[in-house]
């Protein structure tokens, strides 16, 4: 279960703080639960994402996690300079598998398929090789909920094929919070749904609901 | 679900994973940067200790010359390398905060260790250069000397942790810090013998905790060593527990502006 207790986010910008991105987003997500965050642009789904993730912190408010949450997946946490296999080592030594590091980086190896790519620095990597570690390295640790940023949506076709079905049986192991555009994934992963809209959060607990209300409220 | 790690085995193990992942970065950044990490520092005191060879002066406060800019340099060198090391040790790991297990303050201590650990090396390499070469670069008084550097490196890493904050709350302190570095090279008494400046400014300049410890290394290694008058371990390490609860101090306050966007 990760608890949102009436949080508040705002952002520092060139010309002093900005204007509220989350005001008053208070929410309780099962753990064993498949969620899509839906709202427009700028909404603020990406900024709730992070906040649940623990990667930034709320202006206002508090976020508990009472289980093992991933860091927001397909958000930047590759060190250029490093290649693939060295950023996947620092990745195993933080999450505390300095033991069975072997078996992990021959996992990692093994499904983002890079090859000779692997030993070199991430820096050179396209878009779609980039994608492919942080897909592989968030499969290769056991964590109770995945959080995910559009995750789906990289590589070519072969790799998207094999990143459903592992995202699949993933959602069924684990719960999901997911932020995705395109209506066709947030059917096929999600149950339940969160839609933001003027900083605030709304759950239902049909996916088709929220989608509903989402687009009910884009003007005509 | 598996039991949650105690925090002190997260952050040994954030340690350990940022102390690998920079140690890679410093030595095999580039083309043989080891080898320049190495050669830089030696060439430096080689070029100096020659310079003031060629000067004819063979002793400074009764001690041989070449030990005397040695040691000398090899402490400011420690302080102001880990100093740097540490300012911009949030900046060069950006993208690791991505992982909450690590936060703003682990990758600057384990830069000021990594610094610390290269330093060792690097002076230890010099020191035996010298002895080849028929210096008597054998500490007389190992305890002074550990305990003298010991404080130039908190130094280091108090006003690192101190500096990195500012730099991120008002970004123009970066100009004026480097200002600062730049003489603090020659007003540290690292080539100009501090007994040269005469009164009341040589009191001006014993205000710099990093003349203390560089002459205390000096005494260190050569007991008989004429240490300037007025220089005190104590003012050193007071400086040095100011810096550091200062630094730790602002790290707990703003460790959430340094990372947050």
């Amino acid at each position: 279960m990760i608890v949102v207790n009436d949080i508040h986010k705002r952002y520092k910008t060139e010309h002093g703080v900005g204007r509220w991105v989350l005001q008053g987003v208070s929410l309780n997500i099962p753990r064993k639960l498949n969620v899509g965050l839906i709202g427009a642009n700028g909404a603020g789904k990406s900024t709730l994402l992070r906040l649940i993730g623990g990667v930034d912190h709320p202006s206002k408010g508090w976020i508990e996690r009472r289980c093992r949450v991933s860091w927001p997946m397909g958000e930047g946490g590759l060190e250029g300079t490093l290649s693939g296999r060295q950023n996947a080592k620092f990745v195993c030594r933080v999450h505390g598998h300095q033991a069975d590091l072997a078996d992990r980086l021959a996992f990692v190896e093994d499904f983002s398929e890079l090859r000779e790519a692997f030993d070199e620095p991430v820096s050179t990597y396209s878009t779609g090789m980039r994608s492919r570690l942080q897909f592989a390295l968030s499969l290769a640790f056991d964590f109770d909920v995945y959080i995910s940023d559009e995750v789906t949506a990289a590589g070519d076709a072969a790799f998207r094929k094999k990143t459903a079905t592992a995202f699949k049986e993933m959602a069924d192991r684990a719960g999901l919070i997911m932020v995705a555009h395109d209506e066709g994934t947030l059917k096929e992963f999600c149950q339940s749904g969160i839609w933001i809209h003027a900083g605030k959060a709304y759950w239902f607990d049909a996916i088709d609901d929220a989608l509903k209300a989402y687009k009910e409220a884009i003007p005509q | 679900m598996r039991e949650p790690r105690n925090p002190l085995a997260i952050s040994f193990a954030v340690w350990q994973a940022i102390f690998l992942r920079e140690a890679i970065d410093r030595l095999f950044d580039m083309r043989a940067a080891w080898f320049w990490l190495l050669i830089e520092p030696a060439l430096h005191i080689a070029f100096i200790t020659v310079v003031y060879s060629a000067v004819r002066m063979y002793t400074v406060g009764g001690i041989d010359v070449a030990l005397w800019i040695i040691v000398g340099m090899l402490g400011f060198f420690l302080f102001r390398r880990t100093a740097i090391q540490v300012m911009y040790a949030v900046d060069c790991n950006r993208p690791l905060f991505a992982y909450r297990q690590v936060k703003p303050f682990d990758p600057a201590i384990v830069r000021a260790v990594l610094e610390a650990f290269l330093m060792v090396i690097i002076a230890s390499a010099i020191l035996a250069a010298a002895a080849l070469l028929g210096h008597d670069s054998l500490p007389r008084d190992p305890l002074l000397v550990a305990l003298a550097v010991g404080g130039l490196w908190l130094f280091g890493l108090g006003y690192g942790l101190v500096a990195s904050v500012l730099m991120e709350l008002v970004p123009e302190t970066e100009h004026i810090l480097k200002l600062l570095m730049m003489p603090l090279y020659l007003i540290s008494g690292v080539i100009m013998p501090m007994a040269s400046v005469r009164q009341p400014y040589r009191e001006f300049l014993l205000m710099n905790p990093i003349v203390h410890g560089v002459e205390l290394v000096r005494q260190g290694f050569v007991p008989y060593y004429h240490v300037v008058p007025g220089v005190d371990m104590a003012y050193l390490y007071a400086w040095v527990i100011v810096s550091l609860l200062l630094g730790l101090l602002l790290y707990r306050r703003f460790a959430l502006q340094l990372v947050m966007k």
